[in-house]
């Protein structure tokens, strides 16, 4: 059924039910009325009566009494009866309406109820009536001789035809004004119809289950506006929740991203400042506590006095005049920590422009370097340069010096040519061995050297390396000691290579000994391995510089040492030859004493090893 | 006649040099270190001293600057025989007046016409105060 229809019907009921319930207000109403009229009318002619003489009311026979005058005068329908009783309750005169029966009333004694009002029934069953009946005492001389009772009817709900017009005139305006009032409403719900519709199809839009409603068309109506209101609002409010888990999710993310960029500003290698325009730190990572000795909490929002007193770093953190430093920066300084160690340390300045404007500068942005490694590096590169400069050019200023003096000297002097002769031909052995070991090196660096091995005596091997190196240099009245068990395994090895490894640790041996020392060679052999030792009586090594021994370039600072010319070479070319051999060379040392450099070689791996590589 | 004083750890180079230098009428007397050469100086008064730079116990550097400091008065050239052309090297004779380096390797007689003219004063060109 449609809205509409249903609707209709709802009216065309709720209008029959007023005209009922307005019938029986009305009729009821009325009957109230008649009873109070009953009860008034009653009450007032008992009282007249009572105040007449029993004679006047009963009458003699055949002759018509004050009561038949009564009940002909009367106009109220609902009359009853009229009787006079004595004070038996015996009916002394009556007038009665047609079918009606005084009714037996109850004899009054006290005289405070003699006058009153009272409901009496007469008849039977269906047939049965109901009094009102009104009562007042009658005297004669003075004397209570009896009742006079007036009975009415009590009114009962009816409809008698006389009151149909009257009905009929009162049920037709409410009829009619029902259709009116059924259009006027329809024309009052309309918008909100539409508003319905509105809620419907946004509803059909978001796509949310309708609630099926049952009850009347203008409620359900309603109702369904409510429910696609309330189903919009939750809509909103998933919207809104979204919305909201969307912005937990960005602030999140923002928070990861801040996160993830102050992450990899802390795990930057190198220390970073950000001074803003007011020369104040604004930012500081974790790295310049080591660099400067600083915490980065305690720098923030100062000025670089404040935090440095380091005459060499606050001008390269202070910025005066703004067009001087809108270009990058770079400056080394040396500086000294707290715990007296030195470090090379480089500043880089970026000027940290607005963007898309080169002419405004927010700050600066300083990237602190340590370079104390590659200073150290490019130190030694710078000293090791000036070795070889040296040591190439000596043996070749020999050279010229002799074949220059040869021209002059040479010709009448047989014994100076012999000795030039001899000392040109050291010096060209001396600066061939130098160039051999600089290509080697330079070789190993490349990766280009294929260690050619064939399987060496090993007592022979280092007999002969040890001649060759005590005989030439045999200036210091130094002791030799070799010690070589007669019988040794052969081992697999680059001879030519080995040579140079051995020779340098015995160079060393030399070089570094004190006059009178003694230097040593030794071997043995296990099942598995073979130790070379070479031992000397000079100035040692201390703890720090022995860490640092076979690095490249790498020479001690010790006076003794730094008097003996050398390259740092030759530890370094020993241990990458050793370690070409699968074996590795280890260094003990005690100052003041000696040293002891220990080869340490595999029997069997290193074939294995090597086929294996 | 002219006293030389020469510094080098290379038993070589003196060798040859003092030969040389001997010929051509010096007197000139060795030594291997900058040590050394610092006695000699006070003893001998040289009118030339030739050093090398790496020596042992004291360089010549070391010994060049040791003598700009306590002997301001000092009347006598200085040779520095050096390995090095770059001029950062020679950085540290900036302040030391009557002071010339020989590039290695050395001419024999390069040296002795430098010897010859300085002593004739016909090279003026000479940082000589």
């Amino acid at each position: 059924m449609q809205l509409n229809q249903r609707f209709g019907l709802t009216m065309i009921i709720a209008t029959l039910l007023v005209m009922v319930a307005t019938v029986y207000i009305l009729f009821d109403y009325q009957r109230d009325s008649r009873a109070e009229l009953a009860r008034a009318q009653g009450l007032d002619l008992v009282r007249l009566l009572s105040g007449m003489s029993w004679d006047e009311l009963v009458p003699r026979q055949g002759s018509k009494g004050l009561l038949e005058i009564l009940k002909r005068g009367q106009s109220n329908p609902d009359f009853a009866y009229g009787a006079v009783v004595d004070i038996d309750g015996e009916v002394a005169a009556e007038v009665t309406r047609s079918g009606v029966i005084v009714p037996p009333g109850d004899t009054i004694d006290e005289p405070t109820s003699w006058l009153g009002q009272r409901v009496l029934t007469a008849g039977i069953a269906e047939h049965q009536h109901y009094f009102i009946e009104s009562y007042a005492p009658l005297f004669e001389a003075g004397v209570h001789r009896g009742f006079v009772r007036l009975g009415y009817f009590q009114p009962e709900l009816s409809l008698s035809q006389y009151e149909m017009p009257f009905l009929a005139t009162l049920m037709l305006p409410i009829f009619l004004l029902v259709p009116l009032f059924y259009f006027m409403l329809r024309r009052e719900i309309k918008p909100l119809k539409q508003i319905s519709e509105r809620f419907e199809n946004l509803a059909e839009q978001v796509g949310f289950n309708q609630v099926e409603l049952q009850p009347s068309q203008a409620l359900s109506d309603f109702m369904e506006q409510f429910g696609s209101y309330i189903e919009a609002t939750q809509t909103r409010i998933e919207v809104l929740n979204r919305e909201h888990e969307d912005l937990t999710m960005s602030s999140k993310l923002l928070t990861y991203k801040n996160n993830r960029v102050d992450a990899i500003l802390q795990n930057f290698p190198d220390a970073i400042l950000v001074i803003d325009e007011a020369g104040e730190v604004s930012y500081a990572n974790g790295k310049i506590e080591r660099l400067l000795g600083v915490e980065p909490q305690a720098i923030l929002g100062k000025k670089t006095r404040e935090w440095c007193d380091d005459p060499q770093i606050i001008p390269l953190l202070t910025f005066g005049d703004v067009k001087s430093s809108m270009q990058a920066n770079q400056d080394t300084v040396q500086i000294r920590l707290e715990d007296h160690s030195e470090k090379s340390v480089q500043f880089n300045v970026y000027p940290l422009f607005v963007p898309n404007d080169e002419t405004c500068i927010l700050g600066r942005l300083v990237v602190i370097r340590d370079v104390s490694e590659s200073h150290l590096m490019r130190q030694r590169q710078t000293e090791f340069i000036s070795h070889i400069s040296h040591e190439l050019k000596t043996p070749l200023n020999v050279l010229s010096m002799y074949s220059e003096s040869l021209l002059s000297e040479g010709a009448d002097n047989e014994e100076y040519r012999v000795e030039a002769v001899n000392v040109i031909h050291d010096e060209v052995e001396r600066l061939s061995t130098l160039i051999n070991n600089l290509l080697a090196i330079n070789q190993y660096e490349l990766g280009g050297v294929v260690a050619q091995r064939k399987h060496v005596r090993m007592r022979e091997f280092l007999e002969d390396a040890f001649k060759n190196i005590t005989q030439a240099r045999d200036d210091k009245g130094l002791e030799f000691d070799l010690d070589i068990p007669r019988e040794m395994s052969m081992v697999y090895l680059d001879k030519e290579l080995f040579r140079i490894a051995v020779n340098n640790l015995l160079t060393n041996a030399i070089k570094y000994n004190k006059p009178g020392g003694k230097v040593g060679l030794s071997a043995s052999e296990n099942e598995d391995s073979i130790e070379i030792v070479v031992t000397d009586e000079g100035y040692g090594i201390t703890e720090s510089d022995i860490k640092q021994i076979f690095n490249k370039f790498f020479r001690s600072t010790d006076d003794n040492i730094r008097k003996q010319t050398g390259h740092g070479l030759g530890l370094s070319l020993a241990k990458q030859i050793v370690q070409m051999h699968h074996g590795d060379l280890t260094c003990t040392s005690e100052p003041g004493k000696g040293s002891r450099f220990v080869i340490r070689l595999e029997k069997v791996s290193s074939q294995i090893m090597d086929a294996a590589s | 006649m002219k006293k030389i004083l020469i510094a080098d750890d290379e038993p070589h180079v003196l060798r040859v040099l003092k030969l040389s230098l001997e010929k051509e009428g010096y007197a000139v007397d060795v030594c291997a270190n900058g040590k050394e050469a610092l006695t000699r100086l006070e003893q001998e008064h040289p009118d030339i001293l030739i050093t090398d730079i790496q020596m042992p116990h004291m360089t010549g550097e070391e010994l060049c600057l040791h003598i700009q400091q306590h002997m301001p008065n000092r009347n006598f050239l200085i040779f520095v025989l050096t390995s090095r052309t770059e001029i950062e090297h020679r950085e540290w004779t900036r302040d030391i007046p009557n002071l010339l380096f020989l590039e290695k390797p050395v001419s024999i007689r390069n040296l002795v016409e430098k010897l010859d003219g300085y002593f004739a004063g016909t090279t003026d060109s000479w940082r000589v105060s």
